[in-house]
């Protein structure tokens, strides 16, 4: 016994660096995305707190900037109300009234509090939380270019995984083509990622658009994501590989949209009962 | 006494605030260069800091990061291996006769010769198990190890031009 204490005593400091060591890669490894992001959850009242503060001095530095962007997204917000447009065409039907359409997407403003870039799985940090109404999948825009998903939320804050993230996904295809493929980050630049699964038979050139497929639960149809950049064929591939440059600037966020769609509860009641129904039948 | 531990505390508080909301921001090549100059505040405790003291003082340190900059535990594991490695370079360094009570781990203190050796072991070993941590896998191996390299380059820079901006022999006995 004695022996055992005096070899703790000698190696005690290699003792608390194993433990400690333990417990810093089991706090590391045994999560998965979704959980670190909570981690910065219960984090994020007081680093919250620092990173706005740091935001409020850097934007008074930009206000003009920012002020000319609001102002170009209003004019051309203004610039698409019905009293703005002119009918050429009065033989045509064309629906005017709101009781045919029903309001489907809402848009809440938030404000970006931090952003990391350099790392495999970026996170960015709103100033909108669930008092705020933001929920968990929610996605999110800037300016009508896709920024990311909402991966967790607390009461004042939430955590949006961006585009840069290595696990973020979304369908997406190329303006004037049905063909949909895949968004994706490989890491590296923040400023380019990859769009895979568009088959060759696609025409795709160098400065393409590319828009939200709609399929995604995340994001409504026709939002920008980015322009084509570079093609990378492979001859003995049936996919494209394509490069492109995202429309959102990481580095400049400062105002984001959060979406939320008021029929998801309803898709997703209704996939639910399908897939529970296919369970039924075909039980394993 | 005390005030040397209120001096360190304030410098590792600060460290980290510059490095969460200045130094983060800044990625020059594309992220290439990635310098943690934060460590500055453990490679800067003195000489006689107890061992379990430096392992308590680089968890804390690690924790606090990787709350402010996620995921959790990455900057803790690599800051306690650097905490565990700071005495034992320190002691492979030691002048024959060991330090003297009135000594810092500085340039001013120990000659620049000293300092580089000792801020760049350390620093190589805190960014190579922190960028092998994050990334998790060696396809890009070349990439990775130029992307160690150059960051430790860069945060021993910053940590030397850090001493001389901040310490003139005079108060260098903090």
């Amino acid at each position: 016994m004695r022996n055992i204490l005096g070899l703790i005593q000698r190696f005690y400091v290699f003792l608390l660096f194993l433990v400690l060591q333990g417990f810093a890669l089991f706090v590391l490894f045994e999560n998965n995305n979704f959980q670190k992001a909570e981690f910065l959850t219960h984090s994020k009242d007081w680093t919250g707190k620092i990173y706005s503060w740091r935001t409020n001095l850097k934007e008074y530095w930009i206000l003009d900037e920012i002020n000319d962007r609001l102002s170009l997204e209003n004019a051309i917000l203004r610039s698409r109300l019905p009293e703005n447009m002119l009918v050429i065409n009065q033989d045509q039907y064309r629906p005017t009234s709101d009781t045919g359409a029903v309001q489907r997407y809402i848009y809440r403003d938030a404000h970006v509090e931090n952003v990391t870039l350099n790392r495999e799985s970026n996170y960015l940090m709103i100033n909108r939380g669930s008092i705020g109404g933001l929920k968990r999948s929610m996605g999110v825009i800037s300016n009508g270019s896709i920024v990311g998903i909402v991966s967790s939320v607390s009461d004042n804050f939430g955590v949006v995984m961006p585009i840069l993230h290595s696990k973020f996904r979304a369908s997406v295809r190329m303006k004037g083509s049905r063909d949909y493929g895949l968004l994706a980050w490989p890491g590296g630049s923040p400023e380019i990622a990859d769009v895979r699964e568009i088959p060759k038979h696609v025409p795709v050139e160098v400065g393409d658009t590319v828009i939200t497929s709609g399929f995604s639960d995340y994001f409504p149809a026709d939002m920008m994501v980015g322009y084509v950049e570079s093609l990378d064929d492979q001859p003995e591939e049936n996919f494209h590989r394509i490069k492109i440059r995202l429309s959102t600037d990481y580095r400049k966020l400062e105002y984001v949209q959060v979406i939320e769609d008021l029929y998801k509860p309803e898709q997703d009641s209704l996939l639910q009962e399908v897939q529970a129904l296919d369970a039924i039948n075909n039980p394993h | 006494m005390p005030l040397t531990i209120l001096i360190n505390i304030i410098r590792i508080a600060f460290l980290i605030l510059l490095q969460c909301l200045v130094v983060n921001r800044m990625q020059p090549l594309d992220g290439l260069i990635l310098p943690w100059i934060y460590i500055f505040g453990i490679l800067m405790l003195p000489f006689e800091t107890p061992r379990w003291l430096v392992l308590v003082i680089g968890f804390s340190v690690g924790w606090i990061m990787d709350l402010l900059s996620g995921p959790p535990g990455l900057h803790t594991s690599a800051c306690l291996l650097l905490a565990f490695l700071q005495p034992l370079v320190q002691k492979l360094f030691s002048p024959r006769e060991g330090y003297e009570v009135t000594q810092r781990p500085t340039v001013q203190s120990m000659g620049l010769p000293w300092y580089i050796t000792y801020a760049a072991i350390l620093t190589f070993f805190h960014h190579t198990w922190l960028f092998f941590l994050e990334v998790l896998r060696f396809s890009d191996f070349f990439y990775q190890l130029l992307h160690i390299i150059m960051s430790t380059a860069a945060t021993v820079i910053l940590m030397t031009i850090g001493q001389y901006l901040i310490y003139t022999s005079k108060n260098s006995q903090q």
